[in-house]
């Protein structure tokens, strides 16, 4: 089939209709005419990150929530905290539990009743992240030593999906940890937690946590990915990118550029060259997202004390 | 870890529930007795909630459109004309198909929805989507195919029924899918001898009855009625009159919305 394609990416593109549906009929040949002119077909240079926003707190009913843009990717992550018993095992941590969410409107390749594949890869993905980064402290979960724990449930939903998935559900879930605000709570009568709210409760309960109310991190994760066509690496590729690259690699870089995970899930054959140079790409890539989360969440301090 | 860890979990909020039940009780008979109450978001009985609509947030969709009440959140996006199932018959009018799901954090207690349905789909309220969607859309221009419209609950803070189906016929028309008209949809809360407009959902929890309308303006033709609860004979004819005026309103709302969306393409 490239070979097709390389014969009529020759051929004349006059007018508007017809690149349109160059576009369609001849994928291949249309981005590999783009990349040998190092542009890609939004524009972006092969390097360049699409534009990316980061709103905390877009869930009202949630305790910690953001909603990410990664160009027309969009992320809905939010946390809501439940109680629990911890195990006997860790009786001073609390949990987390991920759930990565495709629904119908977010692509026309999802159907209702047919969860997509890829949804279970990313939710699996960014649960061990998540776990292995080393960005949460369990135990600042914990309420009452081997009694009452925090299991915070953590749910992303893609509500538009343009490739980069898995980066933009990192993006929402690490910014929803940091949203996240931990209620005023105490026990009651019957042994169970409840939520105390306003300043007459504070004087009149018995507060279990005072101090506690934001999760400090010592380590956040950030993640870059890289679609492999031939030689060029095209950095944030798009859905439609997505579709006719042969292979991907995602790295995923902690505070210290340290290497958290690299997946290359299949695809064709690459080079250690190339690998190195998606993970320097990822390093600068890390830089800029946390200098976007730094400046939300300045953002939204500077909107609550208005 | 986290199938262990699910069992015997609780939300903290519910445990507080002694106050909320007296403030149902005070509202309640507010809303039931006096002539005009502020209500607990400061509306008059007549006065929709703040509305905020949009065309096109889901750009992988043909058409799709965002609508916010208040607390209610939707997003509706449409999909197609495309190839039905293989497992369809065949078939020389088109076919619409309606989904309507919520998320987890739609309501205030994790995955605690006011409906009986399966995981996150809503089947009843698919269904009355697909019934108040049928009449309005013209299928025989899209024979063989379908045409899907999904929609997503992000928030639930009550009449999400009605804002559901006016976001999905502002999405059908952002997709151009051809219609007899625009369908808007309102509901109204029965209380005692008042009626109150666009309930919230404490509000829609302690009603009497409710009234659903789904209306198409230009032709003066209602789509959908639903009606359940105490209701006397002179309120109806009077609840469905206010429910039509306020899907007239809120229809030239949505065409200014469409011409402003269609010139800013332009």
């Amino acid at each position: 089939m490239a070979a097709g394609t390389e014969a009529t990416a020759a051929g004349g593109l006059t007018g508007e209709i017809q690149v349109e549906a160059y576009r369609r009929l001849f994928p291949l040949g249309f981005l590999e005419r783009h990349i040998r002119e190092s542009v890609r077909p939004d524009a972006r240079r092969p390097d360049g990150a699409r534009p990316t926003t980061v709103a905390l707190g877009a869930v009202s009913s949630a305790h910690g929530s953001a909603l990410v843009r990664l160009g027309d990717t969009a992320m809905l992550a939010s946390i809501k905290l439940e109680v629990m018993s911890p195990s006997s095992e860790a009786p001073d941590e609390g949990s987390v539990a991920v759930e990565f969410h495709m629904p119908p409107i977010c692509s026309p390749l999802v159907r209702p009743g047919r969860p997509a594949e890829v949804a279970s890869v990313i939710c699996k993905t960014l649960e061990n992240i998540l776990m292995s980064s080393g960005m949460l402290n369990l135990k600042e979960l914990c309420l009452i030593s081997g009694k009452d724990s925090w299991l915070a449930y953590l749910d992303v939903y893609c509500l538009n999906a343009d490739g980069s998935l898995f980066d933009a559900a990192l993006i929402s879930a690490v910014a929803a940890f940091i949203h996240l605000e931990i209620p005023l709570v105490s026990v009651g009568d019957d042994g169970r937690v409840f939520t105390v709210g306003g300043n007459e409760g504070k004087t009149k309960y018995e507060l279990v946590n005072i101090v506690k109310r934001n999760l400090t991190f010592t380590n956040i994760p950030f993640s870059l990915t890289c679609a492999l066509h031939k030689d060029s690496v095209l950095v944030d590729p798009t859905a439609e990118e997505e579709s006719i690259i042969e292979t991907s690699v995602t790295v995923v870089l902690d505070s210290s550029d340290q290497i958290v995970s690299i997946q290359k899930p299949g695809g064709a054959v690459t080079s250690m060259a190339t690998i190195k140079e998606c993970i320097s790409l990822a390093k600068d890539r890390r830089r800029k997202l946390r200098e976007i989360l730094m400046d939300s969440v300045e953002a939204m301090e500077a909107y609550q004390t208005d | 870890m986290s199938a262990a860890a699910t069992t015997g979990t609780y939300s903290p909020a519910a445990a507080a529930g002694e106050k909320r039940r007296e403030r149902k009780e005070e509202l309640r008979r507010h809303l039931a007795e006096d002539a005009d109450w502020p209500r607990a978001d400061g509306r008059s009985f007549h006065d929709c909630r703040p509305a905020f609509m949009q065309t096109g947030p889901t750009t992988a969709a043909s058409g799709s459109a965002y609508a916010e009440f208040g607390k209610t959140k939707v997003i509706v996006s449409v999909f197609g004309p495309r190839e039905s199932k293989k497992a369809m018959m065949y078939s020389d009018i088109g076919r619409l198909n309606c989904n309507v799901s919520y998320t987890t954090f739609a309501t205030p207690i994790r995955g605690q929805f006011a409906f009986s349905f399966q995981g996150t789909d809503n089947k009843e309220y698919s269904a009355m989507l697909h019934k108040t969607l049928e009449g309005a859309v013209m299928l025989h221009t899209f024979p063989k195919t379908t045409v899907d419209v999904f929609a997503l609950v992000l928030e639930s803070g009550g009449s999400d029924l009605p804002i559901i189906i006016s976001c999905a016929s502002l999405a059908l028309a952002d997709a151009g899918i051809m219609m007899y008209d625009l369908v808007t949809s309102v509901s109204v809360s029965c209380f005692g001898k008042n009626i109150i407009i666009d309930p919230t959902s404490d509000e829609e929890a302690w009603q009497d009855g409710s009234l659903l309308v789904a209306y198409m303006p230009a032709r003066k033709e209602i789509t959908q009625l639903t009606l359940t609860g105490e209701w006397s004979d002179g309120k109806i004819t009077n609840a469905v009159e206010l429910c039509m005026d306020a899907c007239s309103k809120l229809c030239d709302i949505l065409r200014e919305l469409l011409k402003d969306a269609s010139s800013l393409a332009e």
